[in-house]
């Protein structure tokens, strides 16, 4: 068989280092690194070997810095940890020694290695020997890459006016970037419109909007295009392009971030649903806001009657159990807790007492989640103020059924008095009701964004990325990410600005130079890449030398899957850090029966 | 050694965005499964000739599993395109001799503990009794492609 032909040999004669990582035994408790340092020093091409008892540490990356300054390695491995933890930090090791990062390989032997069959002897060493040994092939194919550095246009897309949208515009605008705020309703504002006064401050909802609309209309860098939605969306970092529908006109712009601000949608409950229906049975959201347009009196009205007793319900369509609700269209439940329902519910219960003293208030719960600053207060006040509260268990939510003589009648099973079954009457219930995403599909599709397990869209890492998500370029303000309080969804919103003030800071974005590379010599101009690459412009046919025709990458447009290289006839084409070569020469590696560690004696 | 019942030697392609931290996941979670199992983490299985499997064959890998992400896959089509790729390489195997116990596709997410496990633990009782791959039918059917993929490239000249 041909042996791999190594590109490297005579011109740049590989001197290879392999650096064994002990992880403070994490590694060393069950890999022989000595033997295993001592063995792949007899791979050709490999001029030292050592063994560190953390590479991750100063020292350790010290050893790399110094081998590759002194000239006694043009190549790195790394045997330790995932490369997901360190393969940056080695990397930057090598980049400090004065190497092109790019020639740097990394071995997993700890989670894929001693983790994983570390109780299994000699053999565990053996096959970690060999792991080693393939990235030795592959280290030595390795070519030096440069990052693709590609103009970035400095514009700023934020989809939604809620109060996270326009908070967004304004902080990112401030920062001297221009902003295009894509609202779909006629208005600025979003659900906030609709609520009274807020926890925790007791602010007019409608006046908070007021005043960052009014920020928002007078800051020039700051586009508004209400009654407008995002009807195409594509590109990356830098390079977004948006098509937007204004109602009047279609508009195309370059983008270089977006800010996903889209909010939520307040959960709807299914007919019959704690007698959801029922002409005395309402939701949150349309209480409060009809609470707020209503005038003060002794009793509470409802639909011109009385209402001397209201229940208030948490959890509708938040934290459901299994078996005990109808699912969504997914099949899935509701499992997560919605967040501001419970405060909300209990701030309504506050202004109720107040403004209506003769209507009596009874709250079914699960628990209280009044989690927040100044949250609990409204707790204490609801109680002072002669609130009735009874407790479910997450599985025996209570029974609500409409009574002969008008009004509901709800059945609990009382926590509070161990498990007493009650029947409470009441004149009206208002239900609730939890938070869900936005229909926005078409932008998670398009922009291939994440989504978690509630539906909601997924940060990188809930705490080190929070508003981050893993397509690069795109941020979360508010209700978008999850449940969230005004409060949260702002301090959100200025986050996600900052971000995106950070990745466009420069009219240049640096990319992984992972992406396909032509030898112009070795194409035969077939068209089978062309053929076979499903982005259109990622490569082409262009005039080559001599009129012949070659094909051509546009990095920018090349998403590095490689499709494209597995029907080339010549390997004409190929990922650079990914290359076939490098690929062979890792199985070459792996499958090299020459190398054995040597048994344990006894 | 005192232990020298046969294991196949197995490749498992897993993609970076979803097997690879599947695999990942498994040795966090302290769970062990037998170690002549190599785990190549690549961008997307969908740049392998199918040249590349019958070279991995002949240099003595016994079965390759490509673990993907499924309907997660984060390239456009792609999926499908390594599934008719995948369709190729067995026809060429099943009319080569080579058994195609020997390759499977599968999904693997990154938290999919169990399936890991049980793909590896069902791939190694398939390949057990098959013994160790014919390396010389590989080698064969492996210079055919090379050829073939020559003829391809001089039709266009
Ligand atoms: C009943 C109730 C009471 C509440 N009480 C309080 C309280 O007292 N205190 C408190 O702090 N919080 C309260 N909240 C929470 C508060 O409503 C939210 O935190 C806040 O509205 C979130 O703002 P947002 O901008 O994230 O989302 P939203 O207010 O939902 O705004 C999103 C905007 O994006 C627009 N949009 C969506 N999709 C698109 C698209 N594809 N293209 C263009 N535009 C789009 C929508 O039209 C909307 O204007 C309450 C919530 C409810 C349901
Ligand atoms: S790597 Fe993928 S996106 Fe890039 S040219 Fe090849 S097929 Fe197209
Ligand atoms: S498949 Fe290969 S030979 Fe054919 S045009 Fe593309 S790069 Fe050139």
């Amino acid at each position: 068989m041909e042996p791999t032909p190594n590109p490297l040999e005579s011109p740049d004669q590989p001197k290879i280092g392999v650096y064994i990582c002990r992880c403070g035994g994490n590694i060393s408790d069950y890999l022989d690194t000595e033997k295993l340092a001592d063995t792949v020093r007899g791979i050709p091409g490999v001029t030292l070997s050592k063994v560190d008892t953390f590479m991750c540490s100063d020292p350790g990356q010290d050893r790399i810095v110094q081998d590759v300054q002194a000239g006694l390695v043009n190549r790195v491995v790394v045997a330790s940890c995932s490369p997901f933890l360190h393969e940056v930090t080695f990397k930057a090791a090598v980049r400090r020694g004065g190497l092109n990062p790019y020639l740097y390989t990394h071995v997993n032997i700890r989670e894929q290695g001693s983790w994983a069959h570390g109780h299994q002897g000699d053999a565990a060493t053996q096959h970690a020997l060999h792991m080693i040994a393939g990235g030795v092939g592959k280290v030595r194919h390795l070519q030096p890459l440069d990052k693709i550095r590609l103009p970035s246009h400095r514009r700023v897309l934020v989809i939604g006016g809620g109060v996270a949208g326009m908070k967004a515009a304004l902080d990112t605008a401030r920062r001297g970037l221009p902003v295009l705020l894509v609202e779909k309703a006629p208005q600025l504002g979003g659900r906030s419109l609709d609520l009274g006064r807020v926890y925790p401050s007791e602010q007019e909802a409608r006046e908070l909007v007021k005043r960052l609309e009014k920020d928002v209309r007078a800051e020039e860098k700051i586009t508004v295009l209400t009654g407008s939605e995002v009807t195409a969306i594509g590109g990356f970092i830098g390079n977004f392009e948006a098509t937007i529908s204004t109602g009047s006109e279609q508009r195309t712009d370059a983008i270089g971030a977006v800010i996903m601000a889209t909010g939520f949608t307040p959960y709807q409950p299914p007919e019959g649903e704690y007698a959801f229906g029922h002409s005395q049975v309402v939701t949150l959201p349309e209480f409060v806001k009809a609470l707020r347009d209503m005038p003060s009196g002794k009793t509470l009205t409802w639909n011109g009657k009385p209402v001397r007793s209201v229940g208030l319900m948490h959890c509708v369509g938040s934290r459901q159990c299994e078996g005990c609700f109808q699912p969504q269209p997914d099949g899935q439940l509701n499992d997560y807790c919605s967040r501001v329902c419970c405060t909300s519910l209990l701030r309504n219960a506050v202004e109720l007492r107040s403004r209506f003293p003769e209507t009596q208030i009874y709250d079914f719960h699960q628990d209280i989640r009044t989690y927040g600053r100044g949250q609990e207060d409204y707790y204490t006040c609801a109680s002072d103020q002669g609130v009735t509260f009874f407790r479910w268990k997450g599985e025996e939510p209570p029974v609500v059924t409409a009574r002969d003589k008008g009004g509901l009648a709800i059945t609990v099973k009382d926590q509070l008095t161990f498990g007493e079954e009650i029947e409470v009457p009441v004149d009206l219930l208002v239900l609730g009701v939890g938070m869900m995403p936005g229909p926005i599909a078409d932008l998670v599709d398009q922009l291939k964004l994440p989504v978690g397990a509630d539906r909601f869209l997924q940060e990188v890492h809930p705490k080190l990325r929070p508003v981050e998500v893993a397509v690069a370029g795109v941020l979360l303000a508010g209700t978008a990410q999850g449940p969230m309080s005004i409060e949260e969804s702002l301090e959100g919103a200025s986050a996600a600005a900052a971000k995106a003030s950070i990745l466009l800071a420069h009219d240049y974005t640096d990319l992984e130079p992972f992406v396909a590379l032509v030898t112009p010599d070795l194409c035969v101009g077939c068209n089978a890449c062309v053929e076979e690459c499903q982005y259109a412009g990622a490569v082409t046919m262009e005039a080559g030398p001599e009129g012949k025709s070659v094909a051509t990458v546009n990095p920018g447009l090349c998403k590095g899957c490689g499709a494209c290289v597995a029907v080339c006839p010549t390997r004409a084409i190929d990922v650079q850090g990914w290359t076939l070569d490098q690929f062979d020469a890792m199985i070459d590696g792996m499958t090299d029966e020459a190398l054995r560690v040597p048994a344990t004696q006894g | 050694m005192a232990d020298a019942v046969y294991q196949p030697r197995l490749l498992m392609l897993a993609t970076l965005s979803c097997a690879y931290p599947g695999a990942d996941a498994v040795g966090k979670a302290r769970l062990e499964y037998y170690p002549n199992v190599h785990i190549l983490g690549v961008p997307a299985p969908v740049m392998f000739p199918k040249e590349f499997y019958l070279r991995t064959y002949a240099k003595g890998f016994d079965g390759i599993i490509i673990a993907a992400c499924g309907s997660d896959c984060p390239y456009k089509n792609a999926y499908d395109q390594l599934a008719a790729r995948i369709d190729d390489l067995v026809q060429d195997m099943k009319q080569g001799g080579l058994e195609i116990a020997r390759i499977r596709t599968t999904a693997i997410c990154t938290v999919c503990i169990k399936p890991f496990l049980k793909e590896v633990e069902e791939m190694k009782e398939k390949l057990a009794p098959l013994g160790p791959v014919n390396r010389e039918i590989a080698a064969t059917l492996w210079r055919a492609e090379r050829e073939a993929m020559k003829t391809r490239a001089a039709q266009v000249a």
